[in-house]
């Protein structure tokens, strides 16, 4: 018994030992973001004298503002989008039998070893014309259609029991409306699992935005962040330390708020990937 | 009677449209934003195409063999197979080691799950940022390591042409743990119980039943996880670009620092030609990664 309880705690010690690594970098991120102005950055771990400065300086003088409006609206395009194309690609791929979805799911499935980095200048180039430079729209192209969502959604449609499908053609339902009031529901946890994939992507998305933005009132959080942290020897490491942990916030709470279906909804595209 | 028959067409050309409505919006997206743009740059990898000013001339592999006898892209190709090399055991083995502490039945194993995912959520510029404060000479972690003897005196292991590369690898391992814990719990979830208990009963302590059991039953997630982490750490950017800038001295410039160049210096189809090199690695590493386990899982079976 006394083994026991023994083994407990040291498992106990482990995982706390392992959450300072995880969370412990934001924990210092934060402290350093809490120091006034007469604390120096690195002088104790704790701020001694608590601020919100940090952060109401980088909405008044980092231009936060702008970035989060539109780094929401990206997200706000790019999600949806994605959750609806990539399921509709994904039912056909999975559910209806039709000649080429071999061929189709094939070429899909090739393009995700790709590197981005291979085809980002003809992208840009492409973006160009079709008059996408600098605009919100133009920000989520990588997005609003992903083989991965394609591949994730079709693991899952995989897994629905023919007959439930059967007795809704019975009563007359054509093909749209099976997938939407009967396969959609189904796969509701790998839905959420995609949104939050495609939110954190594109939230945090660096390169893309870096190429494809040259004007200062389009940057997203990343790029503000990043073009802030440009004279990082400067003193302005606690406002960026608070614009840093404000960018981190949305993310955390999205998933946070979703991660319980999110944890079953990996769980069982993993198991097929 | 002739009617009932071009219903039937219809119905058969509706039956048939079908799959393709479905997949309509997802082709013209990723024809556009992925197909082209991919064709275009394996075209563009034999021209001498100047994007600003839209001509080209076909010059075959002469790009190649520009980018082969530069001494900068071998460096930054021996740079990426080091980062992946130094990467691909910490992906293995330290997210292995998390989700078998959060596979117990304990009541708080839902929270540290959370909290050990936190990472990946994280978007990657606030990552690179943190992680250069942390690396920073006066920092806590740089106390710490001086305090437990690892070095004498502070130092940054950023800035520092040995460490740098090993430094930024590390960073990259953090951001990972929560993702690839996620596909090893699926996996442990999916071992019988039964073998645990019958190893038990035979009198296996809980080390040799981690080596004997566990270990074998996750080869599919090994393999997955490597693969990922191949792909993933070709493709490596930010944490290099906005800690290192592929410094000191080169020591952190990777592939993707050298393309990223020669675009910013619109040598786009250098960039092309170095870009297909990294396709090459990236579906080579898969390969032979593939290859391996798939060797291992058939010596499992014999």
């Amino acid at each position: 018994m006394k083994t026991k309880a023994g083994k407990k705690i040291f498992i106990y010690v482990v995982m706390i030992g392992i959450t300072l690594v995880t969370v412990g970098p934001f924990m210092y991120t934060l402290f350093i973001a809490l120091k006034a102005p007469s604390q120096g950055i690195y002088d104790g771990l704790l701020p001694t004298d608590p601020t919100i400065t940090n952060f109401i300086d980088a909405f008044n003088k980092a231009n936060f503002g702008t970035f989060l409006w539109n780094t929401i609206i990206v997200t706000g395009i790019a999600v949806p989008l994605n959750i609806l194309f990539s399921s509709l690609a994904g039912y056909a791929l999975s559910r209806i039998e039709f000649k080429g979805r071999g061929i189709v799911l094939t070429i899909i499935i090739s393009t995700m070893t790709v590197p981005f980095q291979l085809y980002m200048a003809p992208l840009f180039q492409i973006a160009g014309d079709l008059g996408l430079r600098n605009t919100h729209l133009g920000l989520t192209v990588l997005q609003i259609s992903t083989a991965f969502g394609i591949y994730f959604m079709r693991q899952a449609f995989l897994n629905i029991p023919k007959e439930l499908e059967e007795s809704a053609y019975l009563d007359g339902a054509n093909r749209f409306q099976v997938w939407f009031k009967v396969a959609m529901p189904l796969v509701k946890p790998t839905i959420i699992s995609l949104a939050i994939y495609t939110f954190t992507f594109t939230w945090g998305d660096y390169l893309w935005p870096l190429i494809n933005t040259t004007e200062s009132s389009m940057y997203t959080l990343s790029i503000g962040l990043a073009q802030m942290s440009q004279n990082f020897d400067g003193g302005n490491l606690k406002l960026i330390s608070a614009a840093s942990i404000l960018t981190t916030i949305p993310s955390l709470l999205i998933f946070i708020w979703l991660q319980k279906h999110f944890i079953s909804g990996v769980t069982e595209g993993a198991v097929k990937g | 009677m002739s009617k009932t028959s071009f219903t039937q067409t219809k119905r058969k050309m509706i039956r048939h449209l079908t799959p393709w409505l479905f997949l309509l919006p997802s082709i013209i997206v990723l024809m556009t934003f992925l197909i082209i743009p991919i064709i275009e740059a394996f075209r563009w990898s034999v021209l001498d195409y100047k994007i600003i000013a839209d001509t080209s001339e076909f010059v075959g592999l002469d790009n190649f063999k520009e980018i082969f006898s530069d001494d900068m892209f071998w460096k930054a190709f021996v740079n990426t197979i080091l980062f992946v090399v130094i990467v691909l055991p910490m992906n293995i083995f330290l997210p292995m080691i998390l989700a078998v502490l959060v596979n117990q039945k304990l009541r708080t194993v839902g929270l540290f799950r959370v909290l050990y995912y936190v990472p990946v959520v994280t978007p990657i510029v606030v990552t690179a940022l943190m992680w250069k404060m942390l690396y920073s000479q006066e920092s806590l972690l740089s106390t710490l390591i001086v305090k437990l003897g690892i070095v004498d005196s502070p130092i940054n292991f950023l800035t520092n042409s040995t460490t740098a590369l090993i430094a930024v690898a590390f960073i990259t391992a953090w951001k990972g743990l929560g993702y690839y814990m996620i596909m090893y719990l699926a996996n442990l979830q999916s071992i019988p119980n039964q073998l645990y208990e019958s190893a038990s009963i035979d009198g296996a302590n809980g080390i040799q039943q981690f080596t004997k059991i566990t270990m074998p039953m996750l080869t599919p997630s090994i393999t997955l996880v490597s693969v990922l982490t191949i792909v993933n750490g070709l493709k490596v950017f930010e944490e290099i670009a906005l800690t290192t800038n592929g410094g000191p001295a080169g020591a952190t410039t990777t592939l993707v620092m050298y393309i990223y160049d020669k675009f910013v210096n619109l040598d786009v189809s250098i960039a092309s030609a170095a870009g297909i090199v990294l396709l090459a690695l990236a579906i080579i590493g898969s390969l032979i990664q593939m290859k391996l386990t798939s060797k291992r899982e058939d010596d499992l079976r014999a």
